[in-house]
């Protein structure tokens, strides 16, 4: 894995307004508070969040599928946000999506050879009898009888259609593969033979993930590093192992901590940090941190103060005044 | 943790031989294949398996809520030593919500839109008892309160809409709990929630569970929450038990090779795995179960005698459905920990 | 609510504007229609023809026309009639309107009351022979043309059976509820039935599927769990929350129908309502009449919509909140 940065997104700001409750007033829900991070070519990023952090809109804006309110991605050196729809579209080539719900993100009136030649076909790769070829050859690496070329998405499994969906991820040789919540739809044994496959495919063509996730368990599995997200704002960003094993934010910490797990070994439980409430409504931010209304150690100070994100280690960045574990 | 079956005198729930069964165009779909299972007082048993195991449907069947006309449910299902398989709608209304409360997945379904939480609360409280609107009202907000839901003497007067996600399901919880049941099913109670709210709603069943001293039943296909919350656990794939027994020993010392394909196939938290055991091929389409060993056909130490189905064995609580024999375990276990370590 | 009670009175008057301009170009910027040579009559020269059109403002320039219309119509009251001319014709419009507004009235009566009825039995016997049997009358009801039914049940109870089974049947006509109101709903009695046929089937059909959909939600699941009598159920929970979906196609449909839309109806039965008054008006091209009789069930219609928003949110509390 070279240090090589293929994916940098700088102070990444997404808000919609809708019309408010009051009359001649707007409401701003800002689902993505700024984020800055970068993807190293080889590696898997995971960004784990629960519900409503912004991790799927984050996703979107970095893919540039969502135009972002403010800041910056690159893409290769290259910057992306703000080039026209058709500049962009030679850098899509090296992007692609895996989505969430294998139900839903296949064209049900296509077939599924069409659905993966279909990306091909749109950037005039190659004549079609190659396209078909190579349609093959990726149902092949993907783990499918080839001679389903034909068949219609709704014949296959949700784990078939999943790799159906690696497969068109796959069509146009990207170099970043961005994969929002593409096992959480799927049963555990399923979702383990996708892993295995995301796996395999990322050391056979050399792949970069970007995997969003609000698995722990999953996140950690596939992910060299890990960012953690809490109403659009990344709280903490680090190497994987050290991550899970010493949290330096204190929802990191609580997250990990009550996580159901299996119990088949004698070893010490974490103790439980029980966070009370609900997340906020993105529309309705707290001053200051973000998490202090929730914090079982917020201060005075974390009202007011909002904690940037800033590296307290060799590869290791926290956004709180008061990191945990750090000896 | 009883290490012998529990004695009838002690079972609350004792199902025998379930089962259930659809007649559909294409042919006879069997949901659930012949469950047997216990649930002492104040016990949980944890329910486990994936999509098409038959674990909802086996709960659901038992308390008369599968509405298909062409359903066929078989066996016996005794509730406090009183059979209730079989029973009318009418006759199964006072034991629903009476002595056996339900708790369903989805909490943002799960309450009827138009009416307010506290109406639908006072609404089961008064067709299982003789309150007065005034006392069920003031017993639906004490309960709101012990469910943990702020402000409870105005909440009670709020639309399901105006909760959200955990908070409604802590008001299902409330309902469910309400008139006291013995037992309680829990089909799937975390699984649209959060890891923070999930946990926040276990720790609840918990402590409510002590107070009131209800069995629970859960039905889930988290291994993790089963480990949290479960005493004794049942193992189901394709409609029938893989395996039950006392949680710990199953989790330690899993019998089946489904079992051991479930667990491997989880991602850690607190570990990192090495590459997640699979099981082979998909799961089986309830059309095609084959005769012998439902799981024969992914299993990976399928023997001839596979082809017959294998009988629920084992010593004393801890029981499965497999051919296999004691010795060829052990070896296969031990053969798999070593390619672990070394890899 | 206020600010979105304001905005929907606002996009109301909008679109009763936008309604009278359409109907006005439609009516009076017809290429080939000459309202002056038809008021002037056959026989009139030229001559005449051109001092009718001067006579009656037909040669001003359109948007002064469609502004003098507006003003005699809106503010003065006292837009005429072109076929009786100097019969003022806003009095017209009155004197019809009572006449529509009886036949509504009952026939939404019983077409709700029928309807509702035919749809909870329906569905809470789904599967079972009277389900299909009230489907099959349901669309057969909707399937008839009124006209065709009205012209078949006068055939019936004017003609054919009169002597007979239906002597009591009077002729057709309208008779006042102020001056004899066993003889008002006599009169209306068949006129009723005959509208509130083709309603009830609709309602009937469309409740049976909102009550069994209804009845698969999850909300209904766990009424189940919580011990509830069918009964209660289907009354309380599914159809409470289906009704939610008639009360706004009712509120629509009754609008349109006090608006005139019950035409074919009255034209059969010889009631002289709105509709009846729209029909001879367009027979004989009487553009001031037609105009009127538009504007006055547009404004229902119109109104009625607005209600129905509003109504919707009184009924299911998720909208409320979002206003």
């Amino acid at each position: 894995m070279s240090g090589e940065v293929l994916l940098r997104a700088t102070d990444v700001v997404k808000s919609f307004s809708s019309r408010g409750t009051k009359v001649g007033t707007r409401s701003v829900s800002v689902a993505v508070n700024g984020v800055s991070l970068e993807v190293k070519r080889g590696e898997t990023l995971g960004i784990v969040g629960e519900s409503g952090c912004g991790k799927s809109t984050l996703a979107r804006c970095l893919v540039q599928l969502t135009p972002v309110t403010s800041g910056t991605v690159e893409f290769k050196g290259v910057t992306l946000t703000g080039l026209s729809r058709r500049r962009l579209r030679p850098h899509r080539r090296e992007m692609q999506l895996v989505f969430q719900d294998p139900y839903a993100s296949l064209n049900p009136r296509r077939t599924v050879g069409d659905i993966v030649a279909d990306p091909m076909r749109i950037h005039k790769v190659a004549g079609e009898n190659e396209i078909v070829k190579r349609v093959e050859n990726l149902f092949v690496t993907v783990g499918l009888d080839p001679s389903y070329l034909r068949r219609y998405p709704h014949e296959f499994s949700g784990g078939q259609r999943q790799r159906i969906g690696i497969a068109r991820a796959l069509a146009l040789n990207p170099s970043l593969v961005v994969a929002d919540e593409p096992v959480s739809a799927l049963d555990v044994s399923v979702q383990a033979q996708v892993l295995n496959l995301m796996a395999d495919l990322q050391d056979e063509l050399d792949l970069t993930y970007l995997f969003i996730a609000h698995d722990l368990g999953v996140v950690r599995h596939v992910s060299d590093r890990v960012g953690v997200m809490y109403l659009g704002e990344i709280v903490e960003l680090g190497d994987a192992e050290t991550l899970y094993e010493r949290p330096l934010h204190p929802y990191t910490e609580a997250l990990l901590s009550v996580v159901p797990e299996l119990n088949d070994t004698d070893a010490p439980k974490r103790e439980r940090i029980l966070i009370s409430g609900d997340v906020p409504d993105p529309s309705d931010r707290p001053t200051g941190c973000s998490f202090h209304p929730r914090c079982p150690i917020a201060t005075e100070r974390c009202t007011v103060e909002k904690p940037a994100l800033v590296e307290i280690g060799p590869g290791r960045s926290v956004a709180c005044h008061y990191p945990r574990n750090t000896a | 943790m009883p290490s012998d079956p529990t004695p009838l005198s002690d079972a609350v729930l004792r199902v025998s031989d379930l089962r259930v069964s659809f007649s559909t165009r294409q042919g006879i779909v069997q949901a659930v294949d012949g469950l047997s299972l216990d649930v002492g007082r104040k016990e949980v048993v944890g329910i486990v398996g994936e999509s098409g195991s038959g674990k909802s449907v086996a709960m659901y069947s038992m308390l008369g809520l599968v509405r298909d006309a062409n359903v066929t449910i078989t066996g016996s299902v005794l509730f406090e030593g009183r059979e209730i398989l079989g029973l009318s709608d009418r006759e199964m209304q006072p034991v629903r919500g009476g002595e056996i409360g339900m708790i369903f997945q989805d909490p943002m379904t799960a309450l009827t839109p138009v009416y307010t939480v506290g109406w639908q609360i006072v609404e089961q409280l008064r067709a299982h008892t003789d309150m007065t609107k005034r006392q069920a009202r003031t017993r639906a907000v004490e309960l709101l309160a012990e469910v943990g839901i702020p402000d409870p003497k105005s909440r009670v007067d709020r639309y399901p809409h105006e909760f959200s996600g955990g908070m409604r399901q802590r008001v299902v919880i409330a309902m469910a709990l309400s008139c006291n049941p013995r037992l309680l099913i829990a089909d799937e109670p975390t699984t649209a929630l959060d890891v923070t709210t999930q946990a926040q709603i276990l720790d609840l069943m918990e402590k409510l569970q002590g107070t009131y001293g209800s069995s629970i039943v859960i039905i889930t296909h988290d291994m993790g929450v089963i480990a949290e919350m479960a005493d004794r656990v049942v193992v189901m794939y394709a409609g029938r038990p893989a395996e039950i027994g006392p949680e710990l020993d199953v989790v330690r010392h899993p019998r089946h090779p489904y079992t051991w394909g479930l667990l491997g196939a989880v991602p850690r938290v607190d570990a990192k795995s090495r590459r997640l055991t699979t099981i082979p091929g998909t799961s089986i389409s309830p059309l095609d179960v084959p005769v012998g060993c439902a799981f024969a056909p992914r299993c990976e130490h399928r023997m001839d005698v596979c082809s017959q189905r294998p009988l629920m064995r084992g010593d004393g609580s801890h029981q499965d459905a497999c051919w296999l024999s004691d010795e060829q375990r052990v070896a296969i276990r031990t053969k798999a920990t070593a390619q672990e370590a070394s890899s | 609510m206020l600010a979105f009670s304001i905005r929907r009175l606002i996009s109301a008057v909008l679109v009763l504007f936008s309604i009278s301009v359409l109907v006005f170009l439609i009516f009076f910027a017809t290429p080939g229609v000459d309202p002056a040579a038809r008021i002037a009559g056959r026989s009139a020269t030229p001559q005449i023809v051109a001092q009718v059109r001067h006579e009656f403002g037909l040669d001003r320039p359109l948007p002064v026309r469609y502004v003098l219309m507006m003003e005699h119509l809106f503010i003065k009251h006292d837009l005429t009639s072109y076929e009786n001319p100097g019969e003022a014709v806003i009095p017209q419009v009155l004197l019809a309107a009572p006449v529509t507004l009886s036949l509504v009235l009952g026939a939404a009566v019983i077409w709700v009351v029928v309807g509702v009825m035919g749809g909870v039995i329906a569905a809470a016997n789904r599967g079972r022979f009277i389900d299909p049997l009230i489907m099959f009358f349901g669309i057969a009801a909707v399937s008839v043309p009124a006209y065709w039914l009205g012209e078949v049940v006068n055939l019936i109870t004017q003609s054919k059976l009169h002597s007979s089974v239906f002597s009591w049947v009077p002729a057709s006509g309208y008779v006042s509820p102020v001056s004899n109101p066993f003889e008002w709903a006599l009169h209306l009695l068949f006129p009723w039935l005959t509208l509130a046929a083709l309603y009830a089937g609709i309602y009937a059909r469309v409740l049976r599927a909102e009550l069994v959909n209804a009845l698969n939600e999850d909300y209904v699941r766990t009424a189940r769990a919580k011990g509830l009598s069918e009964r209660r159920i289907l009354m309380r929970h599914a159809l409470r929350c289906s009704l939610i979906s008639i009360v706004s196609l009712f509120g629509l449909d009754f609008g349109a129908l006090i608006g005139g839309a019950a035409l074919l109806t009255e034209v059969v039965f010889g009631l002289p309502g709105v509709g009846y008054l729209t029909y001879v008006s367009l027979q004989s091209l009487d553009l001031p009449v037609i105009m009127a009789c538009v504007m006055y069930g547009a404004f229902f219609v119109v109104l009625a919509n607005a209600v129905v928003d509003i109504l919707y949110a009184f009924l299911d509390p998720r909208v409320r909140l979002a206003k």
